[in-house]
């Protein structure tokens, strides 16, 4: 009886002594890192670099919107209601409830999230020769992420080097674009002041690091689209004066997986094919999904893979190349022509969601790609998104040395792109230059991403997309969740 | 320690003596024998002196000897399960008492947290369920069983293929998050996806605290807590044994009424037609086709084995079960089946007269195959939309592939290609040490624990199922394997992969308690003072390998596999630890049994919080009068009416772990050089004052017997749950939308459900020849959400359709999951009427359904959600349930119906797609010809028909018949001729009929897919009917 007495005796002390210690409740969790004092070392700031990087294969959205609300596509697909917020973008019906819209908004915030994560003051601070570098690729993927903010909705909220909590958003105002202009403006030319060429040893040589090349490229067309001719003029020609890049012979190749990172590449999404994915998480992708979304609907024939119809290019489009421009054929595939030429008897489907006879002939679903990926096929390509090539400078270089009056350069980087599709060399001068390089942008680059965005620049839009109404159009509609969730005081944009 | 009986007894009447001696020197002895309905002596039978403390309990014999003072009036004999028997002493000696089993009676004893009470003296809103009315049913699942059997509590199958799971909801859904109310099996915390676990035949019972008297259990009671207990032995009673089995068979409750092969010929002609203008098929004449729902449902036995034995000796007693059960799937043959083994020991041995050990050990081992259900791309979805003019098997031996669509696979195909098993061992225990200090006060120490190992093993061959299907994991109809590309041209076979995972579980809990019971003459005080402390730890490993050898299954192991160098094979883990740290105290004040009085107190630490919130308290109160004691009450009918109320706040702390900190575990992943590197980003962004969901509920009820017959019992609460844990959407701006990114979790939110209860219970001497028994119950709930997060109109829930609308929302001034969409009105006849219409309707078409212009402005708005409006809750508004039995001479036969009313279902599992097979009321859609105004126009042009809008949501509302069953049970004489007590042989029918309108498989649909996706059925597995016959034998 003792024994039991002393032995519950001491259960009930032991058991009061726990009652006091809550330190039985502090646990850590098992082998994860806390987001606070992790910069320890070079891996730690590599490892959050690669974080920042991954928002880049968000830019699909960004992609498809650049033409789809454009004169150059229709959003496909399997019904109207099937991703609608494109539907309704290509009818100019959007409004401020728009999931692709939201999409771009956190997308590219996540981002810019990730950047201030590697570049926020740290309590304490490891160097490394390599840091530099590393806080160089951060402010230019978080003046990447910023410019397509600007682009798309103007006036937004400017982050700078701190992460900020719920309540914190709540007293945030949208900065005036000029601002986050000039923000974009600073980060890449810390970027540019410390990045070397790729083709310099300097370099990491790792594919996919961006480098001066890129910053250049981004800088000059951030220029561009403020209007600031003579800096972008600048930019671009030191660009093209590094003797760096040169135009790939063939067009036609270009946008084949192995024709990356060729002398033609600035600034390139990187996509993978060795990971398996699902449409539950379109953004955890290492996959370019536009690839297998702009496939043929239950096609089962040769060369191309089958697909969900995104992304269609239009007759308009197609009918706005010159004849013999063998950039008609690489960028709009008339699929019944393709049948009857090659696969009689192949059938393929027509999504409710639109139909043009026309598919997106840049990123497409190849055979191969059905034979070669992980599933789903449709979301695994490996394919690059290409989204600074040096066509692209040449045309902005173009248009910038119009624009200050030297129409002799101009006329020889327009002319540049058009030899290496053999056509003609334009001999135009003055404004007229300026529409044949306005001209020559949409055959080169139509189907990826850039038309809608250069014909509001330009002051296009209106003449050239149906229900383009002038002084709202230019911008989208700040996603309305977005302004009730930090705190509902934002103005709407104009005409919303 | 002596362990000589004689000196225990000889103690305990010196003890006694000594007692009766320092109170009162005028004293006597009364002796007797106690005994049981069939005349055997009863042990352990409490003996008490009415009004007076302490008491004595009858020994192994059934005997005992109590002292009583000379103003001892009446003795009261109280024993589980047994009627109290209370006797006048008028001087007498000697009290000879036979005990009768108690119906349902005030003295029967309902467990509630941490003790034991009786009917009569219960102040908080708790129901007893017992064993047998579950284990009568047969109904294959605890949890199924549970439906219907308690006003108050929700039950919804998640579904109805072997080993699936329910959701249970005690009063209403209270938050956006986890739902599921507290089990504990012996004490023993139990998850509730695991029920299925446990054996029916196991069951003493089941008692449901759905009130703030579940407050003991704090900061994890605020969905209320289902307290189950297992079968125990009794002291000195003989050991009986008892089998019982049966074996049935099943079949699907419904089949849909689809198109056959010639209306979807002639309904898809007029489609395309009208989209197209050219026809599908040039002869339509085809006659019934592929029927793909034979081919998919088909007979499926069902069968259990059931074994115990109960007993005791002198100091101890036993109760020791088995049960094998086995349940094939009505769908995909033998690739959806359930098979359990049950081992059950329960052991309570005093150890010393004051020192008692019980001991419980249940074990489980369960064998799982399972189907892709419940979605997009699950069996039964693939089935209803599959082509009736399509056969199963094509003219050159191929699987049909339906190669018109990408999404639709061939069922049989995918049930052959579907190899995924999952096993189960658990082992749930007690270890429990009561102490008696003295006869007012002793002292619980237990030591509780659940292991569980949970095995997944998932074989995914080479298959293909057509160009471009989704599902193909072969790149062709020869089943060649992928090629993968791992370096500049270096390509390596990607062939048939097996994924294995092994999770453990463990739980170990210490809880050690006080309990103080005294009487002092009117005054009774019960107390009860504890601590507990819990940990629950979980242990995840898989992997999965590639090019098992043969495409085959029979070598479907990671040791198996050829991947070259280990390429693409890949291994995973994740560990977690999660803590809590408990007081709890209760205090009850009775006075003559009339008036009782009890509070509650309990804090709680728990490690799901940062340490500026980790502890909370949570106190409540109750009381209850039992006016039918009051002297002025003189009601003849009514034999008993007690009136009660409580109030009080428990918890809610079920989310992730380290919610309240910013974890590295977002998913930051780029390529870089061609190869996919790894990085890091932030996970869940931080909330550091991140504390546990707070219900306040009240409840107000009365209990009532009438003409000592009729049982009555209603309640009335308002329950309303603040700080909702939430992980509602942020603004884009904290940058939690990228991979693996998730938006903090924090407090806000208020859900209220209101609701009434009532039960009826009926039942004659069940010892009669000729009796009946009726329980009837009714629940009535009425669910609002108060508010949202500030800066949230609403949550978006699931969506309806491939890519489209979202279809529920959690919203204020809306039941939880609620359905919002736009609301139709008819159906456009003629080209004036779209013309002459005030409100614009978009590219509407003659046969276009006609929606309602809700916000008024002239115009349906389908890029925004201003014409969106409420289609109905998922959520019932009343549920019913109802057992009868009758009984005569023998023959019993008794019914269980349940009924659910006034909830909507959503119509999830057409695929809006133009090929795909529908359901047969196409054949009423609109044309020249058939002006429907229901169902609109087939086109395989651009239309909004296919938006998410009353169109698509049915009225959920059912009856079902869920168990019916005629039994005979055996007269006494013949039992007695094979040596066995009690006989009984009986055919019974599971889900016999369901009334109904809803057209989809299964009215019956709990949450698949969260809180927020009620009433979406996805194509949902559906509960079976089962016919089936058995036999329980007592020896």
């Amino acid at each position: 009886m003792k024994k039991i007495n002393r032995l519950f005796t001491a259960i009930i002390i032991s058991t009061s002594l726990l009652l006091g210690c809550s330190k039985f409740l502090d646990l850590d969790p098992p082998y994860t890192q806390d987001a606070e004092n992790f910069f320890q070392n070079e891996q730690d700031y590599l490892r959050a670099l690669t974080g920042a990087y991954d928002l880049l294969q968000g830019m699909f959205v960004s992609y498809w919107i650049g033409d789809i609300a454009s004169d150059n596509c229709i959003a496909g697909g399997e019904s109207v209601t099937d991703t609608e917020g494109l539907h309704q973008i290509e009818n100019m019906t959007h409004g401020a409830v728009n999931d692709e819209l939201r999409s771009i908004m956190r997308f590219n915030y996540c981002g810019i999230g990730r950047c201030n994560f590697i570049l926020e003051p740290k309590e304490v601070e490891f160097d490394f020769p390599s840091k530099a570098t590393i806080l160089a690729e951060a402010k230019f993927l978080r003046a990447f992420y910023y410019f397509e903010l600007v682009k798309f909705f103007g006036d937004i909220p400017l982050v700078v080097d701190q992460r900020l909590g719920v309540q914190q958003i709540q007293a945030l105002e949208r900065t005036p674009s000029s601002e986050v202009y000039a923000q974009i403006e600073k980060d890449l030319n810390d970027a540019i002041a410390i990045l070397s060429y790729k083709s310099e040893s300097t370099h990491s040589g790792i594919k996919g690091r961006v480098d001066k090349g890129a910053a250049l490229g981004l800088l000059g067309k951030v220029y561009l689209y403020q209007e600031k001719w003579p800096l972008a003029n600048q930019t671009f020609n030191i660009l093209i004066n590094s003797g760096n890049y040169s135009l790939a012979s063939d067009y036609s190749t270009l946008f084949l997986k192995e024709n990356e990172n060729n002398s033609e590449t600035i600034f390139d999404v990187e996509y993978s094919d060795q990971e398996g994915g699902s449409y539950g998480c379109l953004i955890c992708l290492e996959g370019n999904l536009t690839v297998g979304y702009q496939g043929i609907r239950q096609y089962d024939g040769p060369t191309y893979g089958d697909g969900n119809s995104y992304n269609l290019p239009t007759q308009n489009l197609f009918n706005s190349f010159e004849n013999y421009d063998p950039r008609r054929a690489a960028t709009c595939l008339n699929i019944d022509d393709f049948i009857a030429n090659n696969s009689v008897g192949t059938t393929y489907g027509i999504g409710a969601g639109g139909h043009t006879g026309f598919y997106n002939h840049k990123y497409m679903k190849s055979r191969d790609e059905m034979l070669n990926g992980i599933p789903d096929n449709d979301l695994t390509s490996g394919v690059n998104y290409r989204v600074i090539r040096y066509a692209d400078i040449l045309l902005m270089a173009a248009e910038s040395s119009n624009k200050i009056g030297d129409d002799l350069n101009s006329l020889l980087y327009l002319n540049m792109v058009r030899q290496r599709v053999g056509l003609f060399e334009k001999i135009s001068s003055g404004d007229l230059l300026y529409e044949d390089i306005l001209k020559e942008r949409r055959s080169e680059l139509s189907c990826e991403g850039h038309r809608f965005f250069d014909l509001v620049r330009t002051g296009k839009a209106a003449d050239e997309i149906d229900g383009f109404v002038v002084g709202k159009h230019e911008l989208f509609p700040i996603p309305q969740d977005e302004i009730d969730l930090a705190g509902g005081n934002w103005p709407q944009n104009p005409g919303y | 320690m002596s362990s000589n009986p004689n000196f225990s007894k000889l103690l305990l009447v010196s003890f006694l003596t000594l007692f009766s001696f320092y109170f009162t020197a005028q004293t006597s002895i009364i002796t007797g024998t106690v005994v049981d309905e069939n005349k055997e002596t009863m042990p352990g039978v409490n003996v008490k002196v009415v009004g007076k403390d302490g008491g004595t309990t009858t020994d192994f014999d059934g005997k005992y000897a109590i002292t009583v003072e000379s103003d001892s009036v009446k003795l009261i004999f109280s024993f589980i399960g047994y009627r109290n028997f209370t006797t006048a002493i008028n001087g007498r000696n000697k009290i000879d008492v036979q005990l009768q089993l108690s119906t349902k009676s005030l003295d029967e004893v309902v467990v509630v947290g941490y003790g034991k009470t009786t009917v009569k003296e219960l102040t908080g809103a708790t129901v007893q369920v017992k064993g047998e009315s579950i284990e009568r049913l047969n109904i294959p699942r605890m949890d199924q069983a549970l439906q219907g059997q308690v006003s108050g509590v929700t039950i919804n199958t998640n579904s109805g293929s072997p080993g699936g799971s329910s959701s249970i909801r005690i009063r209403g859904l209270s938050t956006f998050g986890d739902n599921d109310p507290l089990i504990l099996v012996d004490g023993v915390v139990y998850d509730s996806e695991g029920l299925n676990a446990l054996n029916p035949g196991d069951i003493e019972s089941i008692n449901v605290l759905k009130d703030a008297t579940a407050g003991i259990y704090g900061v994890r009671a605020a969905n209320g807590v289902i307290i189950i207990e297992t079968k125990k032995g009794r002291k000195g009673a003989k050991p009986k044994f008892e089998f019982g089995t049966y074996y049935g068979m099943q079949q699907t409750t419904k089949s849909l009424d689809l198109l056959n092969a010639a209306e979807y010929a002639l309904v898809k002609n007029e489609m395309f037609i009208r989209g197209t203008g050219s026809p599908i098929f040039n002869n339509t004449d085809l006659k019934m086709g592929t029927n793909w729902q034979d081919t998919i449902f088909q007979n499926a036995p069902i069968q259990s084995y059931n074994f115990g034995v109960t007993g005791g000796g002198e100091n101890s007693s036993f109760s020791i079960g088995g049960n094998y059960f086995s349940q094939d799937g009505i769908v995909g043959g033998d690739k959806s089946s359930f098979d359990r083994y049950n081992a059950r020991v329960n052991l309570v041995n005093s150890l010393t007269d004051k020192l008692t050990l019980s001991s419980v050990l249940l074990f489980t081992h369960e064998e799982r195959k399972a189907l892709p259900e419940n979605g997009i791309g699950s069996v039964l979805y693939n089935t209803i939309n599959a082509f009736p003019t399509r056969p199963v098997v094509t003219a050159d031996g191929n699987y049909e592939y339906f190669l018109e669509v990408s999404d639709i696979i061939n069922p049989v195909a995918q049930i052959e290609n579907t190899h995924n098993n999952s096993a189960v061992n658990k082992l749930v225990g007690k270890q429990e040490f009561e102490y008696k200090i003295n006869k007012n006060l002793s002292f619980t120490n237990r030591l509780s624990y659940n292991y569980a190992s949970v095995d997944n093993k998932t074989f995914s061959p080479l298959a293909w199922y057509g160009a471009g299907k989704y599902a193909n994991s072969a790149i062709n109809a020869n089943l060649d394997p992928v090629q993968v590309e791992i370096a500049e041209d270096v390509f390596i076979e990607r062939g048939a992969s097996v994924f294995e995972q092994r999770a453990t579980y463990l739980d170990l809990n210490f809880e050690s308690f006080l309990n103080y019971s005294r009487t002092i003459e009117d005054h009774n005080i019960k107390a009860t003072l504890g601590t507990s402390v819990f940990s629950r730890r979980g242990d995840v490993l898989n992997g999965t390998a590639f090019n098992i050898p043969n495409n085959s299954v029979d070598f479907a192991d990671i040791s198996a596999n050829m991947a070259q160098n280990g390429y693409l094979n890949n291994t995973g883990s994740y560990e977690f630890e999660e803590r809590l740290l408990s007081n709890f105290l209760r205090a009850e004040y009775g006075f003559k049994y009339k008036y009782i009085f009890s509070a509650i107190l309990r804090r709680d630490g728990s490690s799901k919080f940062g340490p500026n919130s980790r502890f909370g308290y949570f106190p409540s109160v109750s009381g209850a009068w039992i006016v039918s004691d009051e002297d002025f009450f003189n009601v003849g009918a009514i034999s008993f009416f007690k009136v009660r109320t409580s109030y009080g706040i428990s918890g809610n702390d079920q989310i992730a772990n380290f919610a309240y900190r910013a974890l590295l575990n977002g998913e930051g992943v780029y390529v870089f050089n061609d190869i996919i590197t790894p990085g890091v980003a932030i996970g869940t962004a931080a909330n550091p004052d991140l504390k546990w969901e707070t219900t306040r509920q009240l409840n107000l009820g009365v209990d009532l017997q009438l003409f000592n017959l009729f049982d009555v019992s209603a309640n009335y609460f308002i329950k309303n749950t603040n700080d909702l844990l939430f992980s509602p959407d942020v603004s884009a701006i904290i940058g939690s939308y990228g991979p693996g990114g998730y938006p903090p979790i924090i407090n806000a939110g208020d859900v209220s459900n209101k609701g009434f209860e009532f039960e009826f219970a009926y039942a004659t001497d069940a010892n009669k020849n000729i009796g009946m028994n009726v329980n009837f119950n009714f629940t009535y709930i009425d669910n609002e959400v108060k508010s949202v997060p500030s800066g949230v109109e609403f949550l978006p829930g699931a969506s309806f359709g491939v890519g489209g609308n979202t279809a529920t929302r959690f919203e204020a001034g809306f039941p939880i999951g609620y359905f919002i969409g736009y609301q139709t009105d008819g159906i456009f006849q003629t080209q004036e009427e779209i013309d002459n219409s005030s409100v614009k309707q978009a590219g509407a078409q003659v046969g276009d359904l006609r929606f309602v212009d809700i916000d008024g402005d002239g115009e349906i708005n389908f890029s925004n959600n201003t014409d969106k409006t409420n289609l109905g809750s998922p959520i019932p508004k009343f549920m019913f349930g109802s057992v009868l039995g009758f009984n005569v001479f023998g023959l019993d036969i008794s019914a269980n119906l349940y009924a659910s009313l006034g909830h909507k279902i959503v119509r999830n599992y057409e695929r809006q797609q133009p090929y795909a097979n529908q359901l047969d009321y196409v054949l009423d859609r609109w044309t020249i010809d058939n002006p429907s105004n229901d169902v609109p126009v087939v086109t395989t042009s651009i239309n909004r028909n296919g938006v998410f809008s009353d169109f698509y949501v049915e009225d959920g509302s059912y009856l079902r018949l869920r168990n019916i069953q005629i039994g005979y049970v055996l007269p006494k004489k013949i039992c007695e001729k094979f040596g066995t007590d009690f006989v009984r042989f009986y055919v019974a029918a599971n889900n016999l009929f369901t009334i109904t309108n809803y057209m989809g498989y299964d009215p019956d649909i709990g949450a698949t897919q969260g809180t927020l996706s009620g009433g979406m059925d996805y194509g949902f597995y559906p509960q079976a009917k089962t016919i089936m016959g058995g036999v329980n034998i007592k020896f």
